[in-house]
């Protein structure tokens, strides 16, 4: 069984660590489930869908908007406002895709990074409603009912929801992979002429892949929302979409448990190179020289050296060794 | 209509930068394939170092010249990295070109720190028909016309140039006619470093740089290029003046804050529009 070890294994893991971790660490490991959540999406959408975006912050984004404006100024539940975040990316992703996923490669690029440009001035300049630069303050807590998520146990309760979440969307995608949808997601990637001369929908599955990667992004931004309760435009910088991107190929394009190793390790490195530039004696700009110095050399070394990612090259060694 | 002159004329000057950054992507692109994300560097690159070198008293000319080599050195060592390694795909070259641009601003911030440069370029106005000219803006017209002249020579008339257009137009005959396409390759990429850097000298006494200007450089360039589907430098040329001029009236006659939105909507427009025009098929055949 392929599937069964390493999902029990996550299960086990994703059970313990929001109660072992100590609060600092589980902050982290917070956000790193919440860009499993998106990396698993891209990585689906680059790897098996052949495109690239690079604008997969500005859907955090927009999930992040939606639940934080349903939740505060039109009164909904805040669970209502979480559920429908994924809901309203992917209506708006389908509506801005069917005119986007005409292009290819480096034009998809340039018109996903156009689309996230565009979206953080919307977001600016509608102040009335979002904020503008200033963001949104003071979103309500998450909770169903009586039973508000506040306090000493939020970290905890967010610890379980992120990486919940984070398997789901793994499990999802597992499946998604191995499904007829799955394979001729895979042929449209190598060559779009023959797979819609084998009968496939290429327009349709781009489309639906694109709206699910921007789901998974909308999600994440929701359950972001909550847990850090205020959010601007410059939460959501062009950098976090290539940190997305770096993540995705770090753990392998395609690779579905490799979303989960890519944004944990590149997480992990640029959040320790983080804690060394702001050690006492380190220059004011060392953070921020530090941490682009890092998405600069892995983006090019993994390119260069590992261009299919870690995990699948893990694997390859690994199943080399055995026979 | 004076007011539209004005705005027209630097809106022209600006697209002039626009057009060399765009000519730097398609000479790129014509020969490799490759879409050069850190396009937009090498303008920050030259206008910062140009802006350094004058102000430590390195004179005009020789301090921009300092520069735009500076520049294409850089483009060599970019194009190095994205293509020197042989099967590399095109996409993953766009992908190390982005990393080497993001890779760049840890370079940039460490040499000129996170705050925006500009330098003085050359003083006065001249008053043409009741239109005030500024003479930088004239300089900048005619030294963009005269790189194009230069360009087209080049292209046309050298040996070298005429092997980087024998590798664009058909990579596998150039290479058994004898033609080095990976060092072709290097050379457009010098070129299109030199091409940024003079775009870059050019624009920073209009509007000053800071390291992470390179994205709107770069989107700018790109918006210009597709004009000629980042095939051919006249329609990038012609591109560039559109953009330039479009953002200059939007600025003017409507909000500033809309004109850095005029080049992403023209851009998705061009090149939904472009695409809607092709087919999967022909598409690949290009790749």
């Amino acid at each position: 069984m392929r599937l069964a070890r390493p999902s029990i294994l996550a299960v086990v893991v994703i059970l313990l660590l929001p109660v072992l971790l100590p609060n600092a660490l589980l902050t982290i490991s917070i956000f790193i489930g919440l860009s499993t959540i998106v990396v698993s999406g891209l990585s689906l959408l680059m790897g098996f869908a052949g495109q690239v975006s690079l604008g997969q912050a500005a859907f955090y984004a927009i999930g992040a908007y939606t639940a934080g404006l349903l939740a505060r100024d039109a009164g909904l539940p805040p669970v209502l406002g979480l559920l429908a975040a994924p809901v309203v990316t992917a209506a708006i992703a389908y509506v801005v895709g069917l005119p986007l996923l005409r292009l290819r490669g480096h034009y998809l690029a340039f018109g996903t990074l156009a689309f996230q440009l565009i979206t953080l001035s919307l977001i600016g300049e509608f102040k009335d409603i979002t904020g503008g630069d200033t963001g949104l303050t003071a979103i309500p807590p998450l909770g169903i009912g009586p039973l508000i998520v506040e306090g000493p146990f939020k970290p905890i309760v967010f610890g379980y929801l992120a990486w919940g979440l984070a398997l789901l969307t793994l499990l999802f995608n597992q499946h998604l992979v191995q499904s007829r949808p799955g394979r001729a997601l895979r042929a449209l990637a190598t060559s779009e002429a023959a797979a819609l001369a084998a009968g496939v929908p290429v327009g349709r599955y781009k489309l639906q892949v694109f709206s699910l990667s921007a789901a998974y992004a909308g999600l994440a931004g929701g359950v972001y929302a909550f847990y850090v309760s205020y959010i601007a435009p410059g939460s959501f910088p062009l950098v976090r979409s290539i940190e997305f991107l770096i993540m995705a190929t770090v753990g392998g394009l395609g690779s579905v448990w490799g979303s989960a190793v890519g944004a944990t390790v590149v997480f992990l490195v640029v959040q320790v190179l983080q804690n060394l530039g702001t050690l006492p004696g380190m220059p004011v700009r060392a953070p921020a020289v530090f941490a682009y110095a890092v998405y600069g050399l892995i983006l090019v070394s993994i390119m260069l050296l590992l261009p299919h990612g870690i995990v699948p090259a893990l694997r390859a060694r690994i199943a080399r060794r055995g026979t | 209509m004076r007011l539209f002159l004005q705005y027209a004329v630097s809106g022209i000057a600006t697209g002039c930068a626009f057009a060399l950054v765009a000519t730097g992507f398609v000479a790129i692109y014509r020969v490799t394939r490759v879409v050069n994300f850190a396009q937009g560097v090498f303008a920050v690159v030259a206008g910062m170092l140009a802006a350094t070198l004058l102000g430590s008293g390195v004179p005009h000319v020789i301090a921009e010249a300092l520069a735009v080599s500076t520049a294409a050195l850089v483009g060599l060592i970019v194009g190095f990295v994205a293509i020197g390694r042989p099967g590399t795909s095109p996409l993953a070259s766009l992908i190390i070109t982005l990393g080497l641009g993001i890779g760049s601003y840890a370079v940039l911030i460490l040499i000129w720190g996170d705050q925006p440069i500009s330098f003085e370029g050359l003083k006065g106005n001249l008053d043409v028909g009741g239109v005030t000219l500024q003479v930088q803006y004239i300089l900048v017209v005619v030294l963009t016309a005269v790189a194009f002249v230069a360009l087209s020579l080049f292209f046309n008339r050298t040996y070298l140039g005429r092997g980087l257009t024998a590798c664009s137009s058909n990579p596998r005959a150039a290479r058994l006619v004898g033609i080095n396409v990976t060092r072709m390759g290097l050379v457009a990429f010098t070129l299109g470093g030199g091409l940024g850097g003079l775009a870059g000298v050019l624009l920073t006494p209009m509007q000053p740089v800071a390291f992470n200007s390179d994205v709107g450089i770069a989107i700018s360039g790109f918006a210009a290029a597709i004009f000629g589907g980042l095939l051919r430098p006249g329609a990038a040329f012609i591109g560039g003046l559109v953009l330039g001029v479009a953002e200059a009236l939007v600025a003017g006659y409507g909000q500033a804050s809309l004109q850095s939105g005029v080049a992403l909507v023209i851009m998705l427009g061009i090149m939904v529009w472009q695409a809607s025009r092709r087919t999967a098929t022909s598409d690949e055949d290009a790749a």
